[in-house]
This record gives structure tokens, sequence and C-alpha cells, in this order.
């Protein structure tokens, strides 16, 4: 038998259709007066009439978030958890801890980056998620590709797992067109190959992508020159290399370090500045953020152009591993910043391992 | 009975004569071929491509010398590679290389960075670059960056020409001149010999002396078969005419059911489609495409040229899948 939990965000992706980047804060209201239809119970729906499986038994949120979509359909299940008639952030982390300590062994949800975030937030990855996309953002790569592939991976569930990046941005600041997207935090995701958007992939050469980060690493601690500050981006890749000097790094954070010492954590715009100020050779090092091959501009967002200006471009080191690198068609920058960007959009090495490059565009 | 248009092979079997040729071999398996054979086989593919007959060295199957090479040449030297490629021989070349570096093509055009290949050759490098290029069908290189290539001695560069017969552009003249360059071929394709393996390298002479030691004994009904294919090759002219016929045919199909096509120069084509799981898909169809995914971009197939015949199921059963395709749920 398999318990799984099911929550259904039913507002999210309802800003889509009338234009609203996202349904967070007050914005969920402004879709209702502009008359947006709910868009997860379609969603959800479809999965359920696909999952072929009868070994199932479902722990689910109660009516709009989960329990008004089960109703009709053959599943074992029972209700968890209590909601109001509008649905928060709160009830999605409230629900998925109670679930947890049910012992789940596998969270359904239906939404976007803000409830992947919420989601994150509340189990982080002890316990694997299928993630049904309905929301209007989607930055995050934990969703599988569609209601479909949804139902594919509950069919086809096995031990193997992946870890995914939640990201979220900022949706006031979206919605007057700016885009500063952050990492948040990691879900634990079936390891499967086609289902999931922007999917990231194990490296077909044999290595693990642990063990493929392990030798980034090894790469880049060999290669450190002395007396540089190296700044560190976000992202387990780059987590790795301070894994290797054994220093904590901040995963969601940028860091910098110094003769292979921890100088500074968790730092911003200013606190960067401050630190390049400080240093005479200054190097950032970065990795892929999300599916789509952003370097800059999401995820890292205290990287701004400002910290790009004083590093220069050619102090810059992106690290991936093969196997994520191969999944991409090229490397994306959006700062913000139209001359910086051009600066950075053109062919570039990657470390994709020991003594492994890859040559790739940034576009 | 499953349609196979997942491995590029010439759909269409050599004639009987070369088949006799083969069962001819098998009389007296319990001995090794004789370098008599081989010999004739060499002088063989020599006329055939207007060669010498010292640059060539025989393999079962191509693949085997491409990891030779890359085994004995990745020692002192670094490694450039492109991706996508022959998969099997970067797999190996990133497990063996002290140093490699891959250049990605970038779709559509997938066009090959020369300037920056030409700005790594600063120390002892190997090149190997596919041309035409698998699974892209582009070609890739041109007369004049091969030789500014080879003109730094201190870079080896292997073209692996497996799709030449269906491309019909090669470097092989440069050979004699650049005793750095060598070319990879094979019997499998436009042969139709796959299930006997049969590979060669026209060689220069920095190539030749290091693989100098490279088993020189094929099996007896491989020789047999090829050196009867190259006596009377007409056949393979003919079924190049009719696949090529066929990938247009496809490429256009293709096209009309809305399949993004990337067009090429070999055996197979190049496509992107957005249908979840098209591969798996078209197995339960019973016909095998293949899934690029698995080395490189999600949504990527190749899809070698089959008989008329399969191409019709082929593109009866694409068309299906995405006439039921209903993005809304999948």
């Amino acid at each position: 038998m398999l318990k799984i939990g099911l929550i259904v965000n039913p507002i999210s992706g309802m800003g889509g259709s009338v234009g609203l980047k996202g349904t967070d804060g007050d914005a969920y209201k402004k879709a209702v007066e502009l008359g947006a239809k709910p868009v997860a119970p379609q969603r959800i729906e479809s999965t359920l009439s696909l999952i072929k499986r009868n070994d199932i038994y479902l722990l689910v949120a109660p009516g709009s978030m989960g329990e008004n979509y089960i109703k009709k359909l053959n599943f074992r299940y029972e209700v968890v958890g209590k909601i109001d008639e509008n649905t928060s952030a709160e009830d999605v982390k409230r629900i998925a801890r109670k679930m947890m300590e049910r012992a789940i062994e596998l969270l359904v949800f239906v939404g976007g980056d803000g409830t992947a975030r919420d989601i994150c937030n509340a189990i982080g990855t002890s316990i694997p998620v299928v993630a049904i996309p309905s929301g209007v953002k989607m930055f995050s790569s934990v969703f599988a590709l569609s209601p479909y592939a949804a139902a594919e991976m509950i069919n086809s569930y096995t031990d193997e797992f992946m870890e995914g990046e939640v990201l979220d941005i900022d949706e006031d600041a979206f919605r007057d067109n700016k885009l500063s997207a952050r990492l948040y935090g990691y879900l634990k995701v079936p390891k499967t190959k086609l289902l999931l958007q922007r999917g990231k992939e194990p490296s077909a050469t044999g290595k693990s992508e642990t063990e493929n980060k392990e030798e980034i690493a090894k790469y880049i601690v060999e290669n450190m020159e002395k007396d540089t500050l190296y700044i560190l981006g976000p992202g387990t890749t780059v987590k790795g290399i301070t894994d290797k000097l054994n220093v904590e790094k901040t995963l969601l954070g940028v860091d910098s370090v110094y003769n292979k010492e921890l100088v500074g954590e968790d730092l911003n715009e200013k606190g960067l500045i401050g630190s390049i100020k400080k240093y005479k050779k200054v190097k950032i090092v970065v990795t892929p953020i999300g599916g789509n091959g952003f370097i800059f501009g999401r995820g890292s967002k205290q990287i701004t152009p400002n910290v790009l200006k004083l590093v220069g471009e050619g102090n810059i080191i992106i690290v991936s591993t093969a196997g994520k690198t191969s999944k991409l068609e090229c490397l994306r920058v959006d700062t913000g910043d139209t001359e910086i960007d051009r600066m950075l959009r053109k062919s570039v090495k990657v470390i994709t391992g020991y003594n492994e490059e890859t040559v790739i565009e940034i576009k | 009975m499953m349609i196979n248009l997942n491995m590029n092979e010439n759909p269409y079997p050599p004639p009987e004569n070369i088949l006799k040729a083969a069962k001819r071999g098998f009389n007296n398996i319990n001995r090794y071929s004789k370098l008599e054979s081989s010999n004739s086989l060499k002088e063989l593919i020599a006329s055939y491509n207007n060669i010498p007959k010292e640059r060539i060295i025989l393999s079962p199957g191509s693949e085997f010398l491409l990891r030779e090479t890359i085994n004995i040449f990745s020692k002192d030297r670094k490694i450039i590679m492109i991706n996508p490629t022959f998969f099997p021989a970067l797999r190996h070349a990133v497990k063996s290389a002290k140093k490699i570096i891959k250049y990605k093509l970038p779709p559509p055009e997938f066009k090959l960075n020369q300037k920056m290949i030409l700005g790594e050759l600063y120390e002892p490098t190997l090149i190997i670059i596919d041309n035409p290029n698998n699974p892209t069908g582009k070609m890739l290189l041109d007369k004049s960056f091969v030789e500014k290539i080879v003109q730094n001695r201190n870079v080896l560069l292997l073209v692996d020409e497996a799709y030449y017969e269906f491309a019909k552009y090669t470097f092989i003249d440069l050979v004699e001149k650049y005793p750095n360059l060598a070319i990879a071929r094979t019997m499998d394709k436009a042969f139709s010999l796959a299930g006997l393996r049969l590979g060669y390298f026209i060689a220069g002479e920095y190539f030749t002396r290091e693989l100098s030691d490279f088993p020189k004994l094929l099996p007896t009904p491989t020789t047999f078969a090829a050196i009867e294919a190259l006596k009377n090759h007409e056949y393979v002219s003919r079924n190049i005419k009719k696949i090529i016929e066929e990938r247009k045919r496809v490429e256009d199909e293709l096209k009309k059911l809305g399949i993004e096509v990337f067009p090429g120069e070999a055996n197979f084509i190049l496509i992107r489609c957005k249908t979840p799981n098209l591969a798996e898909k078209l197995i339960g169809k019973g016909i095998m495409i293949k899934d690029l995914s698995d080395d490189w971009l999600n949504g990527f197939y190749r899809i070698s040229i089959g008989l008329p015949k399969e191409n019709d199921t082929f593109l009866l059963e694409i068309g299906n899948i995405k006439t039921n395709y209903d993005p809304s749920i999948y």
C-alpha cells in the first residue's frame, strides 16, 4: 500500500488568464474581481483519472484543497486537517506537516512556485513529492511536465529520487516587470526521465550527480588561486566546493572564501561590493539555477549588475554537472541591465567535471 | 515485428552475391582469417577511396578504432569533442581523457564555433568530430577550417565520416599531405553490412605509427563479404538514392504534421517534438526511434530512414499520437 498525501492550492494559476503574474498576496482578490476561473481542479482531476494503480491510500486536504476532487473517484481516502473558506499558504504548510506526521510516503500537490515554496518550507526533502503544475510563474524545476506526466510518475513510482530546485520570485516586483527570483530550497522528486519540466538528469557517463559535484569541487579547490576572494553563488553544485573546504555555506545565499577560509556569509549586494573593494583579486563562482540555465538574474539576485561590473566578465567561473549541462540548450542571463547582459552573452566554458569543460553559449 | 528506426541501419539488405560470400567465410571458422584476404580487402578499400593501401587500418567496426585512438592519444594531450556526437565515443573520452573540452552545438543551426576551437590549440590536442554529425546530420567542417587545424602539427584531427556515402563530402585527399589527420569510415551504413561490423581508418602517419599493432585480422565472413561488396558496389549508390528520396519525403510529411524537422545529410532525420514520451508511445506501436534525451536535450529524437512501408507506418503512428495529444492534460 502506498500512502500518499494530496494538497491542492485551489487558487494557483488563476492570475494567468487575467494577465496577473501570480496570486500571492492581494493579487488573488484582484484575479477574482477580473473574473478568473480556478485552474487547479481540472489539473488534479486529470491526474487522478489517469492513475492506474490500486494500492493507493490517500490522505487528502479538506474541501477545495483536495477532498472535493476525490469524492467522485474510487480511491480509499481520509481527510486531514481543517480549512476556512479562503485558503492560504498557512493551510498548505500546516496540512503538509500533519500529513508528514501521519507517515505519508509521497506528497502530491497542485500549485505553482509559491505552493512549492510552502511545501518546501513545511517538509523540506524529508519525503518525495510529485508536483502538478498549475501556477503562472513556474521557475522551479520540481514540477511534472503535465498532469499526465504526474500520473505516470505515480504509476511508475519507485525509490529513486533526485533533488529539484524551488525558485520563487517577488510577485510584486514581477508585476512591475522586474524579475528577481531566488532559490528557496530543494524538494525530493522521483527520478524520471522525461516527466519533469526542465528536468535535471543524472550524467550519462556513469557518474552520479553527487560524484560529479565532488569532482567539480575538487577541481575548483585544487585550482584556487592564492590571495583571491571567491564569491560563491547559491546551489548544491557550488556548495560542493565549501564542503570540500570543510567550511559552512548558506545553500541558498551568496558567501565568500579567501585563502580557503570563509570570510563572508549570506552576503547581499552591499556586502558583496564591500568585500570586492577590500580584496584586490576577486572571482565569482556560479551554477545555473533552475532548468532554463540562468546563471545571473534568477536564483542569485544578490549578484547584481554593479557586482558584476566590479568583478569583470573574465573572473566568472561557471560550474555545472555534466548531466545538467547536457540538458541545457544554452545558459541565460537576465540581470536587468542590458549592457551587462550584452557583455555576458557569448560562448563560455563551464566546468563540468575534473579537467572536463563544456563550451556553451550564454543567451 | 518491430520497425527499427533507431540505429541508423540501412533498411536494404546487401545483394545475394555478398550474402553468399559471407557464408563462404563460415567454411573454415576454426581458423583465423588469412592475412592475404586482409590485404586484398585493404587494396579494394584503397582503390575505392583512391589512396595508398598503407594509409588503411581495418577494425571490427570503426568504434573500436575510435576508442583505441582516444586511449592512446589522450594520455598526453587534451581532447576536444562536440556534443551531440556519436555518444559512445564521447562517453569513452570523458572516462579516459586527461582533459576534455566538449563544444555544444546550439539548436537550431548546430553550428561549430570554429574560432573558439582554433583558439584552444595552444597545447597538444586530439580533436574528434563527426562530419556529417550524428544526430544532427549537419556538415560541421569545411576544407579551410580542417587545414587551419592540421597545419598545427601539435594537433591531431580525427574526422568520423561514417555517413560519407550519403553526404558525399570527404577530407581524404588531405591525408597524404597532413600526417596528423585521420578519417574514420564504416561499411555498416551505406554498404548494408552493419551485422558484420567493418570499420576502417584512412590515417596519416602520426596515427598509423601508433596504431601499427592494432589487430590486422577481421572475422572471415566479414572480410569475404566486404571484398565482394567493394568489387560490386553499384548497389550502394542505388540504395543511397532511394534512402535520400525517402528522407526528403519523410521530412516533408513530418513538417505537414507540424513537427520541427532539422534537415541533415545522412540516413536519418532529427526532429523536436513536445509530445511527452514520444519514443515510448511509438514502441507501443511497434516502432523504435532514438530518444536523445538520455545523452542530450529533452524533446529531440533521431529517426533512421527505413523502407517506404516502414516509414509510412511511422508517419501514420506519429500522426495519430500528435492528433491525440491534448496539451491541457499531457
